[in-house]
């Protein structure tokens, strides 16, 4: 409470009219207010979180302020409400009002420096992200410090140490961590193709409570990259190795199933003018990495120290994201027919613009995307019983996943734009959700959106038709969106879906949501009343399962 | 929760000023480190774009500007750069989509999202108007038609 008092203090003598403290000073606001009521179809509301059926006006607000000062210092403090509780689905970690980021940044041509919180990446993510996403609950800042410093223009190199944020705690793990960036090519005096190199290490360090542990206190992690390209080919190639760690079951640390970790990315591309072709490898094998070990596999997203997300097309339709695929990097031994210790896969993307004044291009041209990816476990022998497994380096086991989907945008005249989209899925739902009575299942969906302009000012029309087949009796969806924008400021919409299948949770359930918002520079305002299916929220290809709620809703967003 | 609002109260009604672009580092498609700093080094209008593969209405909009690009830059030399927030998942797919599109921006990556969290960036698309390194406005969210808007702004602060 102190410290509030006092900011309150020093931004009401700021706020005396010292325009040039102000102008060093960036804000932004953003209010997420729901009021969730009880539901004639789905049920009373109530919130399993945290056991409360009673406060059904919930917010989360956040405040950051970023200040700019003897020109190579920067000061951040986030400010963040969750009152009286936080709004459903997120972790009840998140509680009440307080300073969830404050942090002192130094920076200069070669060196930065920043003390508190901060937010760190070594190169993909594979073997550490730090990150916050608002909408998922994701805040996993490292509190601690971190350098950074460019000893060439082509070498340079970061230090850190930190403990990561839990909610407005810590975690009782300790991460330590140093990367090498090197760009080879500058040094070897390439101009026309680059080649780039980088070391990484992640150390975490969590005290055991179990008695004779066949593990160590220090986890460590190695990662080596190397990105090569050349005129419009590309290709990168990435390692990471995990040292003996207990794996995590149900929640629960075992203390005599201890096993080493690796992950291998390869990526390689081309691309020129009006095409593009892209593809992904990769192999992941008990990966999970968090900063506190029980905590694996928390359905929060808490304590995660490196990022491996689901490497398939993040799908924008309603009905596209049904059935979303979900990176298997975890030990599961759940029973004698559900066991796995990571995943193998890729997938391919291709680019293509028919150009325009050709048959198929038209007047405007025609836009192509083409995606397919393919994931599945790893293939070997499990023991079950005596908690072992032995794996392939390059076997694929039982399918998980896959996904085709074709998307063709075409601009017919000044006044109507199209977009068709199709999407084939298989989805095993027993290993990706460790269901036991999951079923395979296969789906076509169908997507076909217009956007029609009625005026110069912004008038505008929007509507999406959307179709879901699949094998089983239980799903059979259909939806739809209208959104309509009176001028570029001020919009309204309504949406839909609806299954006819036999699922229990969701069969003859209308989910709807209408709304509309009101936006000027960078303000935002929207409200919206609607019914939220159960499943998965994803944002940067990050999921979290959500419940089922109906509330209305509203959110503002302001910054300057 | 009172002080919070308090506290919102007392920003909205602090006096607002054009802005400097913060300094953060983002990377160009070479993978190599670009100073924002580099932003403000030329005279012409600036518009900036946040975008990401995966959000349809940036997409949308940078479609919109692209096929007008060429009449913009002929009146008023102003350069559009697209600041990709794409991460690790779908990063890989800036280089063929942007080609596969043909756009003529000049694109960056932003793959922690350093830049979006120094200007508080919430939601996408976001486009911010950069004038001698100044934000001279900011827009967020795409409806048809709005491209024009920005060409509006942009001509009026063209000397």
């Amino acid at each position: 409470m102190k410290k509030l008092t006092t900011l309150i203090i020093f931004l009401s003598f700021v706020s005396l009219g010292h325009c040039q403290l102000i102008e060093n000073l960036r804000v932004g606001l953003e209010v997420n207010a729901a009021w969730y009521n009880d539901d004639k179809n789905t049920g009373p509301f109530f919130d399993s979180d945290n056991q409360d059926s009673d406060k059904h006006l919930r917010a989360n607000s956040y405040l950051k302020l970023d200040y700019d000062f003897l020109k190579n210092f920067t000061a951040t403090v986030q400010l963040e409400s969750y009152e009286p509780l936080a709004l459903l689905n997120y972790s009840p970690n998140f509680d009440g009002t307080n300073l969830g980021i404050y942090s002192l940044n130094y920076r200069n041509k070669k060196l930065e420096a920043t003390v508190g919180h901060f937010y760190e990446q070594f190169g993909s993510g594979l073997i550490l992200r730090s990150w916050e996403d608002r909408q998922l609950g994701v805040n996993n800042a490292l509190l601690g410090g971190r350098v950074n410093y460019s000893i060439l223009d082509e070498l340079s190199i970061t230090a850190l140490y930190g403990k990561q944020r839990v909610g407005f705690k810590t975690s009782d793990g300790e991460i330590f961590g140093a990367n090498i960036e090197y760009d080879l090519s500058k040094s070897l005096g390439f101009s026309e193709s680059s080649i780039s190199l980088g070391l990484s290490y992640v150390g975490r360090k969590q005290v055991i409570d179990v008695m004779n542990p066949k593990y160590n206190e220090l986890t460590n992690s190695f990662s080596g990259r190397l990105d090569y390209s050349k005129n419009s080919f590309y290709a990168g190639l990435e390692y990471v190795y995990k040292s003996e760690d207990a794996a995590v079951l149900a929640g629960q640390l075992i203390n005599q199933f201890v096993n080493p970790g690796s992950a291998l990315l390869i990526n390689t591309g081309f691309s020129k003018k009006g095409f593009g072709l892209d593809a992904t490898f990769r192999r992941l094998e008990n990966m999970a990495f968090f900063s506190d070990r029980e905590k694996a596999g928390n359905i929060y997203l808490e304590n995660n120290v490196n990022f491996t997300p689901a490497l398939t097309k993040q799908h924008d339709y309603l009905l596209t994201n049904i059935f979303v695929y979900q990176a298997q990097s975890q030990v599961v031994f759940a029973d004698p027919q559900l066991t796995e210790v990571g995943e193998i896969g890729g997938q391919v993307d291709m680019y293509y613009n028919i150009r325009k004044d050709t048959p198929l291009g038209g007047k405007y041209g025609t836009k192509l995307a083409v995606n397919a990816s393919y994931w599945s476990g790893l293939k070997g022998n499990y023991d079950f019983n005596n908690l072992s497994y032995d794996v392939d380096y390059l076997g694929f086991g039982e399918k998980y996943f896959s996904d085709i989907s074709l998307e063709v945008r075409k601009k017919w005249s000044s006044k109507l734009n199209t977009i068709f989209y199709y999407v084939n899925q298989y989805y095993n739902q027993r290993a990706i959700e460790d269901n036991f009575s999951g079923e395979q299942i296969q789906t076509n969906i169908l997507a076909l959106e217009s956007m029609h302009r009625l005026g110069s000012k912004g008038k505008s029309l929007r509507l999406v038709a959307q179709k879901l087949w699949s094998n089983s009796d239980n799903h059979d969806w259909i939806g739809g969106v209208v959104e309509y924008n009176f001028n570029t400021k001020f919009s309204i919409y309504a949406n839909d879906i609806y299954n006819s299948g036999d699922d229990a949770d969701t069969t003859e359930t209308h989910y709807y949501n209408f709304g509309g918002s009101y936006t000027k520079g960078a303000s935002r305002f929207s409200l919206n009343y609607g019914r939220q299916r159960a499943g998965l929220v994803c944002v940067g290809g990050v999921c979290r399962f959500v419940p089922e709620a109906t509330g209305l809703s509203a959110s503002f967003l302001y910054s300057f | 929760m009172r002080i919070f609002f308090t506290l919102c109260l007392l920003f909205i009604s602090l006096c607002v000023k054009a802005q400097d672009i913060p300094e953060v580092t983002v990377k160009n498609l070479a993978g190599d480190d670009i100073s924002t700093s580099e932003f403000k080094n030329s005279k012409d209008i600036k518009v900036i774009s946040f975008w990401a593969t995966w959000c349809v209405p940036c997409i949308n909009e940078l479609d919109a500007i692209s096929e007008i690009y060429q009449d913009w830059q002929d009146e008023t030399n102003v350069e559009v750069i697209a600041i990709s927030t794409d991460d690790a998942r779908t990063r890989r797919r800036v280089k063929p989509l942007i080609n596969g599109k043909d756009w003529e921006f000049k694109i960056y990556v932003d793959e922690n999202q350093d830049l979006k969290r120094a200007l508080n960036i919430n939601i996408l698309p976001y486009v911010i108007i950069v004038k001698d390194g100044k934000i001279i406005h900011t827009r967020t969210g795409y409806t048809p038609g709005s491209e024009e808007e920005l060409f509006e702004i942009v001509k009026q602060h063209t000397d």
